[in-house]
């Protein structure tokens, strides 16, 4: 593997050709890449970067998957399942009135029954009713499988974030998508295999949604704060103050001194992971610099997602995973904008912000044959009451239009990735309370989307503090119905 | 030897199918209900009839993965130890077994199988009906016995043993005895240490490890030339004696520690940062640099509020290895647990809290071992104000700080007094609302939320339902209670007034427990027909009570009198003690009750804000002299409860606060209340307790050569690593604690050993052999962790300020030229560059640093303003700038970074980048030639790496 100094140095001046010093040195060209001495070749680079010293390395799965890439759109705060996806006209007839089985304890008091006060319609060959809400969602409900008896554990933001994000309310656990790099590792190895996207600064529990807690550092979320558009704040030290030849030529002089070290320094992997490492960065500044801009998008794409900073964030999506990102994790924003306790109205804001994006996602990756494995899903960490919250004079400010957290029993959808479209799963009792038919815990779901990744939730662990740790800890239960 | 050889060289390869062993269940419970012995045929019997429908039906809720309500059904030892409920099977009076009731469908509450599926064949019933019956006969269950042989011959919990120095073939080889400990290993395999390393090489290993940075190119000239032969003794001794020594392995601590200046989450109007979190870094750091025995090290960190510390108050902020750890929104026990980790995996290599809800799976630690650990944190708080660990200097500035800080601490304490006493006596007058929601029971603890005037505090519930079940049923008291509460629904009536009758009809003498009069009296009169009568009679009489007892102390202030000591009547007096004893459920500590917001949402606003008055007054003054966050014993503090399955709506029996069983002869001693963390430490410093000294000495192993003894640092159990050179780590430990638990010395024998001397070189076959040089046949490589490359980053620029301590600093500030170890540790913030470079998370306790390599450092590395500012220093450093002759600049630069002379080539090769950088057309950007040669230093793996 060694070269000689000569050689070493024509390539980092630039004074001789690749295509020369392979002639010269007749070395094969997987041998040169190994050499590190193509940076600029992606594919070959590659058979490098699969070293176990790179902890994002792709590795496949456990049995094969039918999914290999998610988008999860968090409808952070809590979007009411009675207003979106699980109608309950039986809300109507006791509206204003308590409702005859009582109301199930949630954070606040609540108190008379509060129909929804948008329509529902049936759509697509599968004729499932949604709301006006999400009309764009509704268009692609056949892709769709509506889980309407979701159940979480705690009527509170902070746990109920963590449960959905980490399957664990308070302690520090890895987050699902700090799971799936270390499992899966990444496709792209010149952009984060694990981005978190939220406009406007971070939601409730910050950082810790995309923690890797125990897993390496790497493991964590990148976050990106969406607000912005130039590529330089959105990810960290992106741009050099170089120009990209001269910082070529600075690099290629790192890397023969590098060279020269290592020389000396025979069958030490680490060495070269770090000599590779540079030259993935190098990359990586140009092509983080072009996933995340959408300017280059034809005018139909850009119509069919939307103005605004939720179809920016959720286009950058399909532009992550279609680029090999593993997981893309799209905020609705900074705190907790569905948490409508006072007005059920904000819904409407919020839904007409992002519905025609998701719509449009749907359809763009499914124009583009990712749909079929790219895992798309959207939900809260909780639902709300269908009951009318009660006024707070600590809290609210005067309005009474608005739902509690409800954790009882809750809607969340799935499209893509192996998911049996246009169906719906479960059911939540007479006024969508609580979750009574085939309720399905965040575990289980959580399960369910491991599995369509192609692995065993119960055999995957992490070794730490004597104990093998799970994403679904002691429980969690395949949802296999739900997959098509 | 042999043995330890096997374990060297197979532990490698034989992890995954090592993992993949059938977990056996720890059991305190040897008792199984039949032996061997079962005649053949009830053998034939369970295994054909039985054994198949129990595994059918109902291994997947209750065996080996999952054990709803904490029921294993698959092995006769779990089946006596039952649920979390009790026994399930009664074998004195089989046909009144829980199991068969549950089977059998006979209580509508308990039904199993639940539904679907649903009631098993009448077949299938019958069957483990007469198996039941019959005496439960099943083979004694294998894994358990197998499991208790595994405790008792453990290694770890085995005491230090003293081993002779072995004998080795190459006598001319070992320096030290750690030499022949692990030289004689190499031998049995054949293989042959290393060379020396060069003294420059050696030097650089040295300096990074004993003070975190990179030697000065005096430093290696002195040494490279210095002909004696204790030339490296006495370079180590610089070492130890410099104060950046403190700072290197005080941050190793800090890792140990889970150091953090933030709370992490907070919720609402609650402070985030720890402020003086700072004054336990620096204690750290003294407590390193002066040397101090880790056995003190450990006390003062555990209980140094109980120890004599004269007039040196500097030791408190030690307590902060406690108090440190993330608040969790203020759930006590979940920052108890986060204690009970952060002692038990940092300081004995015990992961304990896998305790919390079940007997640990591996290790000999009983849910019982962490309850007692719970109780001795639980009976400790934080003061409200922390003190002062400083004496104020004299001066003018000084006394108008402290006026200010008198001023404010005053308008804090006045109005939370007076508020506190408000809420208590609140609690006091409506204890009949609080005892009819007592009756509802416990539920699920939630998160706490401001309160409107007038609302229950659930809380204050929960208190009340853990009084009376602590009264028990022969309190005088709450003894009709618990009679009153075992009835069903549908008689009370009737069978409430034969509890009442049966008062009147009993004579004295009768075994019958007394009954307070008042209590009587008040129930006879107006006989309940529910719990709920039940509850209020009982709060309308207690607040009666205290009614009275406000007017008489009211009365006396009125009169100047004394005040009344108790009341006059021995009945209602035992009634007041109810609701104005220490212990009282009423009796909520001050700083539970902001943090659980119990006031009035308005009130705890502003108690919060006058705290916050304080603290922003002790934060941003420069005088402020240091305090630390210490802890207290609360005076009433219980006997902690052990919650069952962790879960603290279900506590179960008590159990005395004690240390952990496996590592003390027979039954635990109790610990005293008011000296439990005294105690605790004491025992884990205890010389009988071999596993504190052998953790520390592998974590000092481990941060000399890269990996410990042991590789698990912070499990030394059953699923921990067994050591790769056991009869030296027990040299070590025991060398250790004879010399006084010297950290310092430790450091000495290592490094002044040929092993730690080795050169970096690679042997292609050992290569192949032994990858991951667990048998040191050469000195492993290490990248430098952060804090080393930052700090020599700083250092190469000639910009680093190593001034000592003070509080912490924000790191990505432009400014921030201090050592990194002062940066500002934010747990819901860490400044992205540290997860990137693999810093240890500041959640939990971090048992080792990773050492990943991912294009993210790079990015740091080539782009952040930070690193171009460092070049740009780097190139204009005087000493540099002065030569004008570029081969001399490039010799001079290639000197401070690698700490070497270029050698012909790499001179050519930086010259020919100066060359091509002249002639190229492309702009250089912000950073001139020099500036971009200096950054490609700063980049390389040598600069990075240590041989």
């Amino acid at each position: 593997m060694s070269i000689d100094l000569h050689t070493a140095l024509a390539i980092a001046t630039g004074r001789l050709s690749r295509r020369e010093l392979l002639a010269r040195s007749g070395m094969g060209l997987a041998s040169l890449a190994l050499a590190g001495l193509l940076p600029a070749d992606r594919a070959l680079a590659a058979d490098v970067e699969a070293g176990p010293l790179n902890p994002l390395a792709p590795k496949p799965p456990r049995f094969a998957p039918k999914a290999k890439r998610v988008i999860h759109l968090f409808a952070n705060g809590g979007p009411s399942q009675v207003d979106t996806f699980d109608p309950k006209p039986a809300l109507a007839k006791y509206a204003g009135r308590e409702l005859p089985s009582g109301n199930l304890p949630t954070e606040r008091k609540t108190g008379a029954a509060f129909p929804s006060p948008f329509k529902f319609r049936k759509y697509g060959q599968s004729g499932i009713e949604v709301s006006d809400l999400f009309p764009h969602v509704a268009a692609n409900i056949d892709d769709i499988a509506v889980i309407r008896s979701m159940v979480a554990d705690i009527p509170n933001h902070e746990p109920s974030l963590l449960l959905m994000n980490c399957g664990e309310a308070r302690l520090p656990r890895p987050s699902l998508g700090s799971w799936l790099t270390y499992g899966l590792g990444s496709e792209n190895q010149n952009l984060p295999g694990f981005v978190a996207m939220c406009p406007g600064g971070l939601p409730i529990q910050g950082a810790q949604n995309w923690q890797s807690a125990f897993l390496p550092g790497i493991h964590q979320g990148s976050y990106v704060d969406t607000q912005h558009s130039e590529v330089e704040k959105l990810i960290e030290h992106i741009k050099t103050s170089q120009s990209p030849e001269r910082q070529r030529r600075q690099l290629d002089l790192v890397q023969a001194f590098n060279r020269q070290h290592q020389s000396q320094r025979q069958g030490d992997r680490q060495l070269e992971a770090r000599i590779q490492s540079f030259e993935l960065a190098y990359r990586m500044q140009r092509e983080a610099a072009e996933a995340f801009d959408t300017s280059d998008e034809p005018a139909h794409i850009l119509e069919m997602y939307g103005p605004g900073t939720q179809a920016r964030q959720i286009l950058i999506a399909r532009r992550l995973v279609e680029r090999g990102v593993r997981f893309v994790q799209v905020w609705h924003g900074a705190s907790q904008p569905w948490d409508s306790h006072n007005d059920i109205g904000d819904h409407e804001k919020l839904a007409r912000e992002s519905d025609q994006a998701i719509g449009a996602l749907i359809k763009d990756l499914k124009q583009r044959g990712l749909l079929d494995e790219t895992l798309v899903i959207w939900g809260g960490e909780f639902g709300r009451t269908p009951s009318m919250e009660l006024p707070n004079p600590l809290i609210g400010n005067g309005k009474i239009n608005g739902r509690d957290h409800n954790h009882h029993g809750f809607s969340m959808w799935l499209a893509g990735g192996g998911v049996r479209g246009g169906m719906t799963y479960g059911a939540t009792d007479e006024f969508g309370f609580k979750a009574v038919d085939n309720p399905v815990h965040v575990h289980d779901l959580h399960a369910t989307i491991l599995w369509l990744l192609g692995i065993d939730h119960e055999r995957f662990t992490f070794h730490y503090a004597g104990r093998d740790f799970r994403l679904t800890d002691v429980h969690g239960r395949v949802v296999k119905e739900l997959i098509a | 030897m042999k043995r330890a050889l096997v374990h060297a060289v197979c532990l490698a390869t034989s992890v995954a199918a090592w993992l993949a062993l059938p977990s056996s269940l720890w059991c305190q419970d040897q008792r199984v209900p039949a032996t061997d012995a079962a005649a053949p045929a009830e053998v034939e019997f369970f295994e054909r009839q039985v054994r198949p429908v129990l595994a059918e039906r109902c291994f997947t809720c209750h065996g080996e993965k999952k054990q709803e309500a904490g029921l294993r059904l698959d092995s006769p030892s779990a089946l006596v130890k039952g649920s979390d409920n009790g026994p399930v099977i009664d074998l004195k009076n089989p046909s009144t077994s829980r199991l068969l009731t549950a089977i059998g469908y006979e209580d509508s509450e308990l039904q199993m199988p639940p539904d679907p599926p649903g009631k098993l064949p009448e077949a299938e019933i019958a069957a483990i009906r007469r198996w039941i019956t019959a005496g439960a006969h099943w083979t004694a269950d294998a894994p358990g016995a197998i499991a208790a042989a595994d405790h008792a011959s453990h290694w770890a919990f085995a005491p230090i043993r003293a081993t002779a120095v072995p004998k080795v073939a190459n006598e001319a080889w070992p320096r030290t005895a750690i030499d022949r400990f692990v030289l004689a290993i190499l031998e049995e395999q054949g293989m042959a240490p290393a060379p020396p390393a060069d003294r420059v090489t050696l030097l650089r290993r040295a300096t990074f490890d004993l003070v975190g940075l990179p030697p000065d190119e005096a430093q290696i000239a002195a040494f490279a030339n210095d002909p004696a032969p204790d030339a490296f003794a006495k370079a180590v001794d610089r070492l130890l004696e410099s104060p950046h020594y403190g700072e290197r392995w005080g941050r190793h601590w800090l890792d140990v520690a889970r150091y953090a200046d933030t709370k992490g989450y907070v919720r609402l109007a609650e402070e985030r940062r720890f402020h003086y979190a700072f004054t336990y870094r620096d204690y750290v750091i003294r407590a390193f640099n002066d040397d101090l025995p880790f056995d003190r090290f450990i006390v003062e960190q555990l209980a140094a509020d109980q120890l004599p510390l004269g007039d040196d108050a500097g030791a408190l902020a030690a307590l902060g290895f406690l108090t440190l750890g993330r608040q969790f929104t203020g759930n006590k026990h979940d920052i108890i647990d986060d204690r009970i980790d952060v002692v038990t995996r940092g300081l004995l290599g015990l992961t304990v809290t896998c305790a919390r809800c079940h007997d640990h799976k591996y290790d000999p630690i009983p849910t019982a071992d962490y309850y007692a650990l719970y109780g001795v944190f639980a009976s400790s708080e934080e003061p409200i104000v922390p003190p002062l660990i400083a004496r104020p200097a004299g001066d003018a500035q000084t006394a108008a700080f402290q006026d200010e800080f008198q001023k404010r601490k005053q308008a804090l304490d006045e109005y939370e007094r007076k508020q506190y006493a408000a809420l208590l006596d609140e609690f006091r007058a409506r204890a009949a609302d609080y005892l009819v929601k007592a009756v509802e029971g416990r539920v699920a603890p939630q998160q706490p939320l401001p309160k409107a005037a007038g609302e229950i505090r659930q809380l204050v519930v929960e208190r009340w339902i853990d009084t009376i079940e602590r009264a028990g049923e022969r309190d005088e008291v709450f003894g009709p209670w618990h009679a009153f509460a075992r009835l069903k629904k549908s008689e009370f009536a009737a069978r409430a007034a034969e509890i009442t009758t049966s008062w009147k009809s009993a004579s004295g003498g009768s075994a019958a427990p007394r009954v307070n009069r008042a209590v009587r009296n008040r129930l006879l009169a107006e006989p309940p027909g529910s719990m709920v009568d039940v509850a209020r009679a009982y709060g309308e009489l207690l607040a009666q009570v205290n009614e009275r007892w406000r007017g008489l102390v009211a009365s006396a202030a009125a009169a100047a009198s004394a005040a009344p000591e108790r009341l006059a009547d021995a009945d209602e007096e035992q009634l007041r003690q109810v609701l104005n004893a220490p212990n009282s459920a009423v009796a909520v500590g001050m700083q539970e009750a902001l943090w659980q917001y119990l006031y009035d949402a308005p009130i705890n606003n502003e108690i919060t804000k006058r705290r916050a008055a304080i603290n922003e007054h002790l934060a941003n003054t420069a005088q402020a002299p240091p305090r630390a966050h210490t802890l207290v014993e609360v005076a009433a503090a219980e006997e902690p409860r052990i919650l069952v399955r962790g879960n603290p709506t279900r506590p179960g029996k008590r159990v005395p606060r004690h240390f952990l069983t496996a590592l003390g002869q027979g039954e635990p001693r109790p610990f005293a209340a008011g000296t439990a963390r005294l105690e605790l430490a004491r025992a884990i410093v205890s010389p009988n307790n071999p596993l504190t000294a052998r953790v520390l000495v592998n974590r000092v192993w481990a941060l000399h050569f890269g990996a410990g003894l042991v590789r698990t640092p912070s499990n030394f159990g059953l699923r921990g690593e067994a050591p790769t050179h056991p009869e030296l780590l027990d040299f070590l430990a025991q060398h250790l604690i004879d010399e006084g638990w010297s950290i310092k010395k430790l450091h000495r024998w290592i490094m002044l050993s040929n092993v730690y001397q080795q050169a970096s070189r690679d042997v292609a076959d050992y290569r192949v052999r032994d990858p991951e040089n667990r048998l040191l046949w050469k000195m492993s490589r290490r990248r430098l962790d952060f804090e080393a490359l930052r700090d020599s980053i700083l250092s190469a620029a000639g910009r680093l300020d190593l001034t000592l301590g003070g509080p912490s600093i924000d790191l990505a500030s432009s400014g921030a030229k201090r050592r990194t170890l002062y940066g500002l540790i934010d747990r819901q913030g860490l400044p992205g560059m540290l997860p990137t470079f693999d810093f240890a998370s500041p959640d939990a306790h971090s048992p080792q640093r990773y050492t990943t390599t991912v294009p993210q450092q790079a990015l740091f590395l080539m782009n952040s303003p930070f690193l171009v500012e460092m070049a740009k220093a780097f190139a204009a450093r005087d000493d540099v700038k002065a030569l004008g002759n570029p081969a001399d600049r490039v010799a001079r630069m290639i000197g401070i970074a690698w700490g070497r002379a270029p050698s012909h080539d790499e001179t050519k090769l930086a010259l020919t980048f100066f060359e091509d950088d002249q002639r190229a057309s492309a702009s250089g950007g912000s950073l001139d030639a020099w500036e971009a040669f200096a950054q490609a230093l700063l980049l390389s793996n040598e600069f990075a790496y240590v041989d």
